[in-house]
């Protein structure tokens, strides 16, 4: 067994599990947040993304004792209490998604991007995308999501300028 | 997965002692790209799964006495934003974009693609055109040897069980030596290479000097093409001979049928991968 001590949307969780667990398995059944999805579990898909310590990363493809000690955001943390992140924002107001499957990987991904590159072109976007499968939407509205979003995120920070 | 036991080492030493009292039954851990895949799907219990994804002595991207070093755990979007791989070996960082997707190359790590040793690897063509040298460390202690012996067969390096890729050199002489490398695959993202070409060389006086060929995914592991780079060795730059040194590499390859692509399908995109690899360098030793 594994005594595993990670930060999770802010708060500190701990847990114990046998040393084979990926830390999806640890989010979703041990914490049970069920944002990160189990899809192709081989790293492939991209609907287990979450970010680690601010990187985006594959949760079925880490081991929940590699994530000991350090920070992880899940979809359930993206939003404050009140209002949606810019991204879950655009994603709702232009219908981004259908059925939901791939979202949280998907604007997670696009969360590291625009973390990384606050203006980025739609080849950037799609390069980041480029590990998150989509089998509803053909990925344009996706795509329209993250630039919208992007342009929220400088219009508030102009603003706050 | 089959239940193991896991440990995080401190130092490559104890890493390294690990490795021989569990040997066989352990297995190294780093960024998890491959292994965890692997760990799914094995029968038996590995045993000890070491981690080694966080050893301070398996990271870093430095330049040393011997050249530019690069500790075997360094991720894939570690050396796509390092300022002295930029620098010295750019052709690096168009290599690690191509592997997987973002968050396989926040994970995985050079050395892990070196070890794994898919002859489709995308690390391996770059570094191996750049003539660079591993160094393993084991119960004996460290041994260092071109990238060329390291490689044995698909899937297989020249690792004991009991011994730890340690770091990749890029050699001093090799440091800022204009190189290219282009990956086809069925897509951009996800995809495992069809053919891998890349090529590094010197212009000497108008002459080509020190050319270096080396293909992936065409053989059981990488390879030099040694016949292509020999027609080229001291030869004024022309179409006709890059053509005809490409047509060269092409005979130096075995590449296989697969659903992914045909034998005769990789073997053009050979030529073509090596043709545009020696322009590519030669235009940046031309600036």
């Amino acid at each position: 067994m594994a005594e595993i001590t990670i930060t999770v949307n802010g708060e500190e969780k701990t847990a114990s599990v046998p040393s084979e667990t990926t830390l999806l398995k640890l989010l979703r059944e041990e914490l049970y947040l069920t944002g990160a999805k189990l899809g192709c579990d081989v790293g492939d898909c991209g609907a287990c993304t979450v970010l680690v310590d601010g990187m985006a990363v594959n949760a079925c493809l880490m081991l929940a004792g590699q994530a000991h000690g350090r920070e992880v955001l899940t979809i359930e943390g993206l939003a404050d209490s009140q209002k949606f992140h810019p991204l879950q924002k655009a994603f709702e107001d232009l219908g981004s998604l259908q059925c939901g499957f791939c979202g949280p990987g998907m604007i997670l991904s696009a969360k590291y991007l625009i973390d990384t590159n606050p203006n980025p072109s739609v080849d950037d976007i799609k390069d980041a995308l480029s590990g998150n499968l989509c089998r509803c939407t053909g990925y344009t509205k996706i795509i329209e999501g993250v630039v919208d979003a992007c342009k929220e995120i400088a219009g508030a920070s102009e603003q706050a300028a | 997965m089959k239940p193991f036991d896991f440990f995080q080492p401190e130092t490559a030493d104890a890493a390294v002692d690990a490795l021989a009292a569990h040997s066989p039954n352990v297995r190294i851990l780093a960024g998890g790209t491959d292994a965890v895949v692997d760990l799914k799907h094995v029968p038996e219990s590995p045993g000890l799964v070491v981690d080694v994804s966080r050893l301070r002595e398996l990271k870093g991207i430095e330049l040393t006495d011997a050249g530019l070093r690069i500790g075997a755990a360094v991720t894939h979007t570690e050396i796509m934003q390092d300022a002295l791989i930029k620098e010295h070996a750019p052709a690096m960082i168009d290599a690690a974009h191509t592997v997987g997707a973002v968050q396989t190359r926040n994970l995985g790590t050079l050395g892990g693609n070196l070890v794994t040793c898919v002859p489709s690897m995308d690390s391996g063509p770059t570094l191996m055109a750049l003539e660079a040298e591993v160094t393993v460390v084991g119960p004996t202690g460290k041994r260092s040897m071109p990238l060329d012996e390291f490689f044995v067969g698909p899937r297989k390096t020249i690792l004991e069980k009991d011994e730890l890729l340690l770091e990749i050199v890029v050699p001093k002489s090799n440091l800022g030596k204009p190189a290219s490398f282009i990956k086809f695959g069925l897509r951009k993202g996800q995809a495992l290479a069809l053919v891998n070409a890349a090529s590094a060389l010197w212009i000497e006086d108008g002459k080509l000097k020190d050319v270096r060929i080396s293909l992936g995914a065409v053989a059981p592991v990488v390879i030099r093409a040694s016949k292509a780079e020999a027609v080229l060795e001291g030869q004024p730059v022309t179409e006709k001979l890059i053509d005809e040194a490409a047509k060269i590499a092409v005979t130096e390859a075995k590449p296989i049928d697969d659903f992914r692509a045909s034998k005769e399908y990789r073997n053009d995109l050979i030529e073509v991968g090596v043709r545009r690899t020696l322009k590519a360098a030669i235009d940046a030793a031309s600036i």
